[in-house]
């Protein structure tokens, strides 16, 4: 499969609920809006809050929007929108009836055998982000990613780290997280470097957006870029245990968080992300695989088609610990939930466990489920010269056959999806040539990828304006203290390879 | 856990627009008039001759008017019930349920090695056991588990393989035929108070050999529902192209929807669409395909407009083993059928195609099943699962719904919960000893083969069942499909102290 900018689905989306069921929803959603309200620990956003109507009581950091404002914030926001990348050629657009997947973050590394997690070497870190820069159903790259960090980084470094590194590895276009004000200089990178980046503004769950998240959209949106407005919840936890009152906490979070893009910036290009997860009220261990997650997804999806605005689906994290049978069940009910229902991304390659492990044979193995769920989205294609009429009436009963036909040449692979990694022997030759598995044939894409793809290469001022930034960020880190001497220390005897900042 | 069927609660998913309908249907009523279809059953060609059909004896085919095809297609009952043995377990095949059955495998399969190898009598007993236990097997398909097992001579491996199914379970069946072998599978059913689906099956293209019809016409004369199942390749026996092979899909399953109906008005007919496509650079079959979900997803569509129940499947991977492949080969096609509106599929247990079942692999299945069940509940939507005033009481952070009434009430109603799933965190599988999905399954098939009894049969009916049993083994004995060295190993092999179990 060549890139895509995206999978197009090309008939109309799974639909969970009726219309009223969506109108009760958005009742919801206004009513808590305006009578709960939500937290916002920023004084800069609560003026901007009083100031265009809204109900602002400064002690409790509570602001209350009326029903009116959040339905022309909704209007505001564009329904479609482009995602600039570094290459051209991978510049995308959000929105519509396209689904773009991401890579889905690990913390750690992991051994792909014992599948013990480990911290990521810079070399692994670099390696993964070419390996995900050749992956075709790669469509762009999610914050902290592949791995959260790598050894040798100080954590406030990492997500800037995790930066450099995919743009100087990958043409692909970029999403970012924040941490201590490293938006400011994920921003100032990004513009150095002529590219536009998708900021994040990450609520914490219930209806509470603090200070940090607050700057972080602040920055994005003044700097002209994207924003995702990403929730967060459990259910049971931090939202209701029931679905339908999930989706109206969720839909204030994100929609408060649209709200306040639209007053900073009318016309902001924002991504809402429906990122929940059920709970396992038994134990209270996050339930990443469970079903309930596509089902929430699926209605979110149906919820911002009627409001008009891109919708990110909850990250398709399993809670198998492996590539094994159950992973991929968890994983494919997401893909699909999302790829049916008309989410437009979606963060799916290369998590192992949660978000706990990341590993590039796994984004492979995902790439072809990826792919499969790509041509599912085409449909069928029903025109005179797929319909064959005139070759079944030629080729007629048995002893008729197909085999030697030359529609069957013309069409049988644009039917079908050709995986890369899948076993497709018969069993005789199976046995016969080592009884090799899907984790075999990705082990040997992931080598070959990694000695053979080469990411389209920053210029040497875009280089010199990454480690500038860097260098800056270091500077700034080291003298808030938040990187000790001894971290220093560390940071720059990583950084001696002659290979650096590849190795 | 629905025991009976799965219940969709939103509008199927629909990947055609009415144009394409149109055009697919027209095709099927070309193909079917001026192609026709070849059918090697006399009487069959002489009661659609007298139907308005143009018949050519010479070359058996048929060719079907347009208004016959129509009106026989509006004669489907859109949805019937079945008798099982365990009324507790009768189906209603139709409208928005889904029911899951099993997917046979030749042989059984050594889970180290996945080598494949005949299956004991234990074995298969065994093995419909564990189907009857499951909750999400809804009934249970032909040849399941396995085709047959050790000692069996072929001409009997349908008639045991209906004896162990109709002994160790309660729930619905379907089982094949083979030399006439539905004839005492039918008296089977009939000695349990049972009904049997019977089949009919394509030889593709365009061809039904006089076995197929015979056993559907039987199948309609006992009273009992018959399905159709079409079994093309696309690329091999139907156009490589999806559109051309749902035409031609269409036209292969109602020539026997108007024979049926002419026969018997009102028969009851569910169709089964078992197409896949080939890997045409090898010739190896295309199990596992996403091709066979775009075609299910639009056959589904088509025979919802129709109004005659459809099933689809199976989902079974290209894999050969249980692992990540086989688990998202299956999971995406299951998914495809079930949201588009299958009233049946088929997947439990079948680990390579129809080559290789195992109980594990049904135990695992079970699991998906449990997901696509909770997934078509869809969603509730009341005052109650709103929850706005607990929004409200909770407020922000700090609030919580930890501690609600609400949240015990809710969480199991809206979670599904797996058998077989490691649902640990980290730190806690790493303390179990890091068992995976495999181990909790193997543990869940100990325990339903030590515990699980399926409804017992009366000593009448078992008494009934050997005896139709003996009858067939004379009869095939009789017509030379047993040699005397035959009957010698298969008596053998029921010489054991808990026959027929063992």
């Amino acid at each position: 499969m060549e890139f895509k900018r995206g999978f197009t689905r090309r008939f109309p989306p799974l639909k969970v609920l009726t219309d009223e069921q969506v109108q009760a929803i958005h009742r919801g959603t206004l009513r808590v809006l305006w009578t709960t309200g939500v937290l916002i620990e920023h004084e800069r956003a609560l003026k901007l809050f009083e100031q265009n109507g809204c109900k602002v009581d400064y002690d409790n950091y509570r602001v209350r929007i009326p029903p009116d404002l959040v339905e022309e914030c909704l209007r505001k926001a564009p329904s479609s929108f482009p995602a600039p990348a570094r290459d051209p050629s991978r510049t995308l657009m959000l929105g519509g009836n396209t689904l773009c997947l991401a890579v889905a973050p690990g913390h750690k590394t992991v051994d792909d055998h014992t599948w013990e997690p480990r911290e990521a070497t810079r070399k692994e870190n670099y390696d993964a982000v070419r390996i995900l820069d050749a992956l075709p159903t790669v469509h762009f790259f999610s914050p902290y990613t592949p791995y959260f960090g790598f050894q040798g980084v100080p954590s406030c470094m990492a997500m800037l780290e995790s930066l450099a590194a995919r743009i100087r590895n990958s043409g692909k276009f970029q999403c970012v997280g924040f941490s201590n004000d490293s938006e400011m200089f994920s921003i100032e990178m990004a513009k150095s470097v002529g590219i536009e980046i998708l900021g994040t503004c990450a609520w914490a769950p219930p209806l509470a957006l603090y200070r940090d998240a607050v700057e972080s959209t602040f920055r994005t949106v003044e700097a002209g870029f994207c924003l995702r407005v990403v929730g967060g919840q459990l259910m049971g936890g931090t939202s209701p245990a029931s679905i339908a009152g999930a989706i109206v906490t969720g839909n204030a979070e994100v929609i408060s968080g649209l709200v306040l893009a639209q007053l900073i910036r009318p016309g902001t290009r924002v991504l809402v992300k429906d990122f929940t997860a059920g709970m396992n009220m038994n134990t209270g261990a996050p339930a990443f695989g469970g079903i309930e997650i596509a089902v929430h997804n699926t209605a979110c999806s149906q919820m911002f088609q009627h409001y008009g605005i891109p919708i990110d689906q909850t990250t398709a994290y399993p809670n198998s610990k492996s590539p094994d049978y159950q992973s991929a069940m968890e994983k494919a009910f997401r893909v699909m939930s999302a790829g049916l229902s008309g989410g437009n991304t979606m963060l799916f390659h290369g998590s192992v466990h949660g978000e706990l492990t990341h590993h590039p044979l796994q984004a492979i193995l995902d790439d072809d489920m990826a792919g499969m769920m790509g041509r599912y989205m085409e449909g069928v294609d029903v025109s005179t010269d797929a319909l064959a009429l005139d070759l079944i009436e030629k080729v007629g009963p048995v002893p008729g056959h197909f085999m030697s036909a030359k529609h069957t040449r013309e069409w049988w692979k644009k039917e079908q999806y050709v995986p890369n990694t899948s076993d497709r022997m018969t069993y005789p030759e199976w046995m016969t040539s080592g009884k090799k598995t899907c984790i075999d044939y990705a082990r040997q894409r992931m080598e070959d990828l990694i000695s053979t793809h080469k990411p389209i290469p920053v210029t040497d001022s875009q280089e010199a304006e990454i480690e500038r930034v860097l260098e800056k960020a270091r500077a700034h880190y080291l003298k808030n203290g938040l990187i000790t001497e001894d971290e220093m220390r560390e940071y720059r005897a990583s950084m001696q390879s002659p290979n650096y900042p590849y190795e | 856990m629905a025991l009976n069927a799965y219940t969709r609660r939103f509008p199927a998913l629909e990947i055609l627009n009415e144009e394409q309908l149109e055009q697919i249907h027209q095709g099927m009523l070309r193909v079917l008039w001026t192609t026709g279809v070849h059918m090697e059953h006399r009487g069959a060609l002489e009661t659609l001759e007298r139907n308005g059909c143009v018949v050519d004896y010479d070359d058996w085919r048929v060719r079907f008017p347009p208004g016959l095809v129509e009106e026989c297609i509006r004669r489907c009952p859109s949805s019937f019930q079945v008798k099982t043995r365990d009324p507790s377990r009768s189906v209603t095949l139709g409208g928005n349920g889904l029911h899951v059955l099993p997917f046979p495998g030749h042989h059984t399969i050594d889970l180290d090695t996945y080598e494949p190898r005949v299956p004991t009598r234990k074995e298969f007993y065994d093995g419909v056991k564990v189907l009857d236990a499951l909750p999400s097997v809804h009934g249970l398909w032909s040849y399941t588990p396995y085709f047959g097992f050790e000692g069996v001579p072929p001409s009997m491996c349908l008639l045991e393989s209906m004896a162990g199914k109709i002994r160790n379970s309660g729930k619905f069946l379907t089982e094949g035929y083979s030399k006439g072998s539905e004839e005492f599978c039918i008296r089977m059913a009939q000695a349990v108070d049972a009904e049997l689906c019977v089949p009919c099956l394509l030889s593709p293209p365009l061809t039904y050999y006089g076995d197929a019809i015979g056993a559907a016409l039987h199948g309609a004369d006992a009273g009992f529902p018959v399905r159709i199942s079409e079994g093309a390749v696309y690329g091999g026996t139907a156009p490589a192209s999806i559109a051309g092979a749902l035409v031609s899909a269409c036209a292969n399953l109602v020539a026997p929807v108007v024979l049926l109906q002419v026969h018997k008005p009102g028969t009851r007919i569910f169709l089964h669409d078992f197409t896949f496509p080939q890997n045409m650079t090898t010739g190896a079959p295309g199990f596992g395909n996403i091709a066979i979900g775009l075609h299910a997803a639009a056959f589904n569509q088509i025979f919802r407009r129709y109004g005659i129940p459809i099933g689809n499947g199976a989902a079974v991977p290209a894999s050969k083993r249980i692992d990540f492949q086989s688990g998202y080969e299956r999971a995406i096609n299951a998914t495809i059928f079930a949201l588009s509106g299958a009233n049946f599929i088929l997947m439990h247990g079948g680990v390579a195609a129809e080559l290789t079942h195992h109980p594990l692999q049904a135990i695992l299945d079970d699991d998906i099943c449990g997901m696509l069940g909770r997934f078509l509940e869809g969603i509730d939507v009341s005052e109650d699962s709103l929850a706005v005033d607990l929004i409200e009481e909770v407020g922000p952070v700090p609030g919580h719904f930890l501690n609600k009434k609400h949240t015990r009430q809710w969480w199991k109603h809206e979670q599904n919960h797996p058998h077989a799933a490691d649902k640990l965190t980290y730190p806690e599988w790493e303390k179990v000893g890091r068992k995976g999905c495999m181990d909790y399954a193997k543990e869940r098939l100990e325990d339903i083969l030590t515990n699980y009894a399926p409804p017992p049969l009366t000593a009448s009916q078992e008494e009934e069942i050997e005896r139709i049993l003996e009858e067939a083994r004379a009869y095939y004995k009789k017509e030379g499909l047993i040699t005397s060295d035959e009957m010698a190993v298969y008596r053998q092999g029921m010489r054991s102290s808990r026959y027929p179990y063992e």
